[in-house]
């Protein structure tokens, strides 16, 4: 070919591909225009609606399992520790003696709460993700019989009453509790409980059993939240009173105190009203530990210090004298050791305004505190041998067993369960995720606000722009993969930028997390599936849910009106992560807020991430179409009635 | 010149009695050979021999009638800045302030390798801030006019340092008082404080806050400075007290985190440390109620405490006239015989040369082109007095103050007081703010004098007005957060009010 053809030839190509290009553009974004039913849209990348597959999520994908212990029980002679190992389908047997596993025992269902009735004859084990509790015996360590109970059951309590021995159980996602009686398992009652149910203990005569929730309630998003202490009456399950925790939420666990009349549950004192202007101080949140009597009436009282912290109290262990109580802080890896008399020397003391402001005064607990015990990674639950001599605590994230002397407040030994999975970068993500040291004076960790990569239910005042009412609602962390930008802004293009500097400025208020842990900590949140995803998945709908799912889909109301395609639900919440990915106007704006445009959240296990909207304003789903509707700006929902109301929410908690 | 010969001999101090001290021949030799095979293989880089320490030595007989500035004081000329290492025999240290007519106050960095302190060329320079050079020249790392002192390193690596040096008993009297600086070794400082008073003696925590002494103003302008420990974050914000409120002796020094959650620091009853001195500790849990003698032996005066390996410290005690380096424990019954003790010289600002974790750092939220600061206030009706005390009397207004340089207070405006006692104001930023809490008659019914301030678009809450030391906020959204601020920030500070 001639250098002149070339030329020519050259050029033609380059205009066709100029063509080509132009013309694709266009018609992109004519694409994206007429599907979206929005003008204001420009090119936006394919994977924003299509190729998106949730068999291909990172979450989706197998993983590595660990002996990851659980709950505990100590045996009445001491001899034997049973550890549930939740995340490979076991509970074992440990000789306390020798700290060998003598016996193992598969339980499907992720094994999480253990309790074992006054002989040690049976161990009963609450079953999160199979919702019931299996009976075992201890003698030919097998399963004997199993109940199905309210959602992921995760701790459970034993007791003897004047009607016969009685489980008591929490439901953690149901919101209830089982009361059961034993031999055979019956249940005979199921009393609601507060948000998240997640420790139980019975008092010393068995009469009455005290159920503490994860979560708090809000009656308003500017009004303060309170979670709840449940008492109930064993013998017949009844409640018999709801004392309310204020401004107090994410315990786990809860413990009797012989020969007092106290109950003792670990608490987040939380102050999410307040501009987050600073984190010193407690500024944010603190920890503490809720005293209730008998009547559930309930001191709160400081477990930190002025100038160390120590984040996500978990489980709590109380001797037999009624002398000490142990607390597991899973964010700083240590034990704090309670003087239960010095305590009761201080409430008596102390009046009414004096112990109302107690928990803010963190001057205070150096008058109980009495030691500070190292732990490995990640202390959650804890168990007392029956004479008080050894604490057990179980290192969550270390695959292992601490043995601790009380009497020299000294460990002893360990029962090694696995190699802690340092080889596993989700497992050390996790890791990442659960430990306060990122923040100042170690004041709280990711699952401080994230229990389990979820929510705590609660909106924080954010200075970003200023202080003024920046409230933004805590999202889920659960089926976050594939689902950024992030943040109700949108401004984080990945969960890397997401948790890196921006968040070390706003919130961490230290250095942000070095490259390397970030890395694993992205790679824990990618590897988080939605709630309970391998139960709702590909299940079939009930008639009503059906019907739900069917007004999501609309595109025409029942009289042939047709739903502009802007305003219909899967225009913008499209299957299947249930988000296009882009920012929305739905008429939220709040009063004195510039912004009007909001990342479309996805809609996988939406039902338990209440409240709802950017600001957490809507407590319930059905709140955001009844109280906060505007004009149909959030879907066509005029023509609703309040079945069909209902209906489209059975069907959204399907998701 | 070679390093080698850069290892100076014990020499005399120039007007010292000077004891005679027995040579340890073959402990020199091994103590000379480490440190010159060290120096000659790798320059300065390798680390100093496990359990050396670097301290002061000045002369002990020193007459100090020409000192012109508080460091003129405490380091005549002919002190200087010395590397010790085990045995710790007194007749073999290593000069590291070589060439200088006096130097003192040494910090080593978290690194464990980086040695600074403060030195003066000549009479006639001012202090200046130095990098030791393992018995090289040591290197000026700040120029200020008026000088520097008190060295200390942040997360980042970044010099801390007070400016200038006051002279001598003016520290708390200056109508321009030594404030933070943060510089970058090799760049240009920053200033980091903005208090009407001294800031001077910063440290860092283990949880990267600068804790620094300042006084707390007083009504009385001639009364004596109240001293107090206060924390900056790294880039100046969030100026916090942290303890020490009239709670003990009125003149404080060099404080230093020690193990244990303990904050040590040296007690003074004359300023300058011109009268006794002794060790003094406060407990980090409960800083404002735990101020205590830090060795429950009496011993003689006390010029510095830093924290030594194992829980121990390292204490600069004057024992037979003279300021030797003892490494206690907690629980020492008495001072025992000392790790370093050189008759010939006043042995002071022992620290240990050893790798400690880096402090934690801090990412600003500064917005350095704003002009304003916002400050919020939950409650100004929060007071640590009781009610039947007037100072605890209901605020309706507040009046929002600053000082000039002569620190006479200037009105820049006044604040609605709403009705669960929160306010909130956009305020000038750099400069000292006072506030006084004004009943429905006008009355002034609490005083705080200009002596917080804000940096540019920070954004500060307090939770009451004088309000019990460290708690926390109660659960209540302040009415004035809804609200838009109250801006104070008009021309000179005009105290133009807008946005009510």
């Amino acid at each position: 070919m001639k250098p002149g053809g070339s030329v020519i030839l050259s050029t033609l190509v380059l205009i066709g591909s100029a063509g080509v290009g132009v013309g694709g553009y266009g018609w992109s974004v004519a694409h994206v225009r007429r599907w979206s039913g929005r003008q204001d849209l420009n090119f936006v990348t394919c994977d924003h609606c299509h190729f998106v597959k949730l068999e291909r999520m990172p979450w989706a994908q197998p993983r590595a399992h660990h002996p990851s212990p659980a709950g505990m029980a100590v045996s009445p002679d001491g001899r034997h520790l049973y550890i549930a190992l939740d995340d490979v389908n076991q509970v074992v047997e440990a000789d306390t003696a020798t700290r060998a596993i003598t016996r193992r025992l598969t339980i499907a269902g992720g094994p999480f709460g253990l309790a074992l009735d006054s002989q040690g004859e049976h161990l009963f084990v609450a079953c999160r993700d199979r919702d019931q509790v299996v009976s075992v015996s201890t003698r030919e360590f097998t399963p004997v019989e199993s109940l199905g109970v309210g959602t992921a059951p995760v701790a459970l309590a034993f007791c003897q009453t004047k009607d016969g021995p009685r489980l008591v159980v929490a439901n953690s996602m149901s919101d209830d509790a089982s009361v059961l009686a034993v031999s055979p398992l019956r249940e005979i009652a199921r009393p609601e409980t507060g948000r998240e149910p997640y420790g139980v203990a019975v008092s010393a005569d068995g009469k009455l059993a005290f159920v503490v929730s994860r979560l708090a309630w809000s009656p308003h998003f500017k009004t303060p939240s309170a979670s709840e202490l449940t008492l109930i009456y064993t013998p017949s399950g009844r409640v018999m009173k709801r004392a309310s925790l204020a401004s107090a939420h994410l315990s786990e666990a809860v413990a009797s105190v012989p020969g007092r009349d106290w109950e003792l549950a670990p608490l987040v004192k939380v102050r999410n009203l307040v501009p987050i202007t600073q984190v010193a101080n407690g500024w944010v949140m603190s920890s503490g530990l809720a005293v209730s009597d008998k009547l559930g009436r309930v001191v709160q009282v400081p477990l930190d210090e002025a100038n160390d912290y120590f984040a996500d109290p978990s489980g709590i262990a109380v001797d037999a004298a009624g002398r000490r109580a142990y607390v597991a802080s899973g964010g700083s890896d240590s034990i704090s050791v309670v003087d239960l008399d010095r305590l009761a020397n201080w409430l008596a003391k102390a009046d009414a305004p004096t112990k109302r402001a107690a928990a803010r005064d963190l001057t205070l607990s150096a008058q109980y505190v009495i030691d500070r015990l190292p732990t490995a990674r990640n202390p959650r639950q804890l168990a007392i041998s029956p004479d008080g001599r050894t604490l057990f605590v179980a290192e969550r994230l270390n695959d292992s067993v601490l043995e601790v002397d009380t009497a020299g407040l000294r460990p002893i030994g360990r029962i090694v369960l696995g190699d802690g999975g340092a080889a596993d970068p989700i497992r050390r993500g996790e890791r990442v995720f659960t430990q306060a040291g990122h923040t100042f004076q170690r004041q709280f960790s990711c699952r401080s606000c994230h229990p389990d990569g979820h929510v705590d239910g609660l909106a924080y005042d954010f200075d970003g722009n200023g202080i003024g009412d920046n409230f933004l609602d805590n999202r889920s962390l659960q089926g976050v993969a594939g689902t950024e930008p992030f943040k109700w802004n949108g401004l984080n293009p990945s969960l890397e930028v997401q948790c890196g500097v921006r968040f070390a400025r706003v919130l961490m208020r230290t250095d942000p997390i070095p490259p390397a842990d970030l890395k694993d900590l992205t790679t824990y949140l990618k590897h988080l599936p939605p709630p309970r995803w391998e139960r709702k998945h590909n299940q079939p709908l009930t008639p009503a849910q059906a019907r739900g799912r069917r007004l999501f889909f609309a595109t025409q109301q029942p009289d042939g009106t047709p739903i502009p395609r802007a305003r219909q639900c899967q225009t913008c919440h499209r299957p299947p992560l249930y988000t296009d990915r882009l920012m929305s106007s739905v008429g939220t704006q709040s009063p004195g807020n510039p912004h009007e445009m909001f990342d479309t959240p996805h809609l996988l296990g939406i039902g338990q991430t209440a409240p709802y909207l950017h600001d957490g304003r809507a407590r319930t789903l059905e709140e955001i179409w009844t109280t906060y509707q505007t004009n149909d700006l959030h879907g066509v929902s005029s023509y609703w009635n309040k079945h069909q109301l209902n209906e489209l929410v059975e069907f959204l908690k399907t998701l | 010149m070679t390093r080698r010969a850069l290892i100076e001999r014990q020499a005399r101090p120039p007007h010292s009695a000077g004891g005679q001290q027995k040579r340890s021949a073959p402990l020199t030799a091994a103590w000379l050979a480490t440190l010159a095979g060290w120096l000659l293989v790798s320059g300065c880089d390798r680390p100093t021999p496990a359990g050396a320490i670097v301290l002061s030595q000045t002369p002990p007989t020193t007459a100090a009638t020409n000192a012109g500035d508080v460091l003129d004081l405490r380091y005549p000329p002919g002190s200087r800045v010395v590397l010790a290492a085990p045995p710790f025999q007194t007749n073999d240290v290593l000069v590291l302030s070589a060439g200088l007519l006096a130097a003192g106050e040494p910090i080593v960095a978290p690194d464990g390798r980086r040695i600074f302190f403060v030195g003066k060329a000549t009479a006639g320079d001012d202090w200046q801030i130095y990098q030791a050079d393992n018995g090289g020249r040591p290197a000026p790392v700040t120029a200020m006019p008026g000088g520097a002192m008190d060295p200390a390193i942040i997360a980042t690596g970044d010099l801390v340092f007070s400016s200038p040096v006051p002279k001598v008993g003016e520290t708390w009297a200056m109508r321009r008082p030594p404030q933070l600086f943060a510089k970058p070794i090799s760049g240009l400082p920053r200033r980091l404080t903005f208090a009407a008073r001294a800031a001077v003696e910063p440290t860092v925590l283990a949880d990267g806050r600068i804790l620094f002494v300042s006084a707390r103003p007083a009504a009385d302008a001639s009364a004596s400075p109240a001293l107090g420990l206060f924390t900056v974050n790294n880039d100046g914000t969030e100026f916090t007290a942290f303890a020490l409120d009239h709670d003990g002796a009125p003149f404080v020094h060099r404080p230093r985190e020690l193990s244990g959650g303990r904050v040590a620091l040296v007690a003074a009853d004359a300023a300058g440390r011109a009268g006794k001195t002794w060790a003094e500790d406060v407990q980090s849990a409960r800083p404002f109620a735990s101020r205590a003698r830090l060795f429950s032996f009496s011993a003689g005066n006390c010029a510095s405490v830093e924290p030594a390996s194992d829980g121990a410290v390292l204490a600069c005690l004057e024992t037979r006239g003279t300021f030797g380096v003892f490494r206690l424990r907690p629980d020492a019954t008495e001072a025992g015989t000392p790790l370093f003790f050189d008759p010939a010289w006043n042995s002071l600002d022992a620290t240990l040369v050893a790798a400690r974790p880096n402090p934690m750092g801090h990412v600003s939220a500064m917005k350095p082109t704003t002009h304003f600061g916002t400050i919020l206030c939950l409650d100004v009706n929060f007071t640590r007095w009781a009610p039947d005390d007037a100072r605890s009397a209901k605020a309706e207004r507040i009046r929002v103050l600053t000082a000039s340089d002569a620190g006479v207070p200037r009105v820049l405006g006044e604040v609605p007081v709403l009705a669960d006692g929160s306010f909130m104001a956009e305020v000038p930023p750099e400069v000292p703010l006072g506030f006084e809490a004004l009943d429905a008659q006008g009355r002034v019914v609490r005083r705080e004098p200009p002596m917080l301030w804000l940096r540019p678009g920070e954004n500060r809450s307090c939770i009451g007005c004088h309000e019990p030391y460290n708690r926390s906020p109660g659960n209540v959204r302040p009415l004035a957060a809804s609200a838009p601020a109250v801006r104070l920030v008009g021309p000179a500070g005009a105290g133009e009010q807008a946005g009510l």
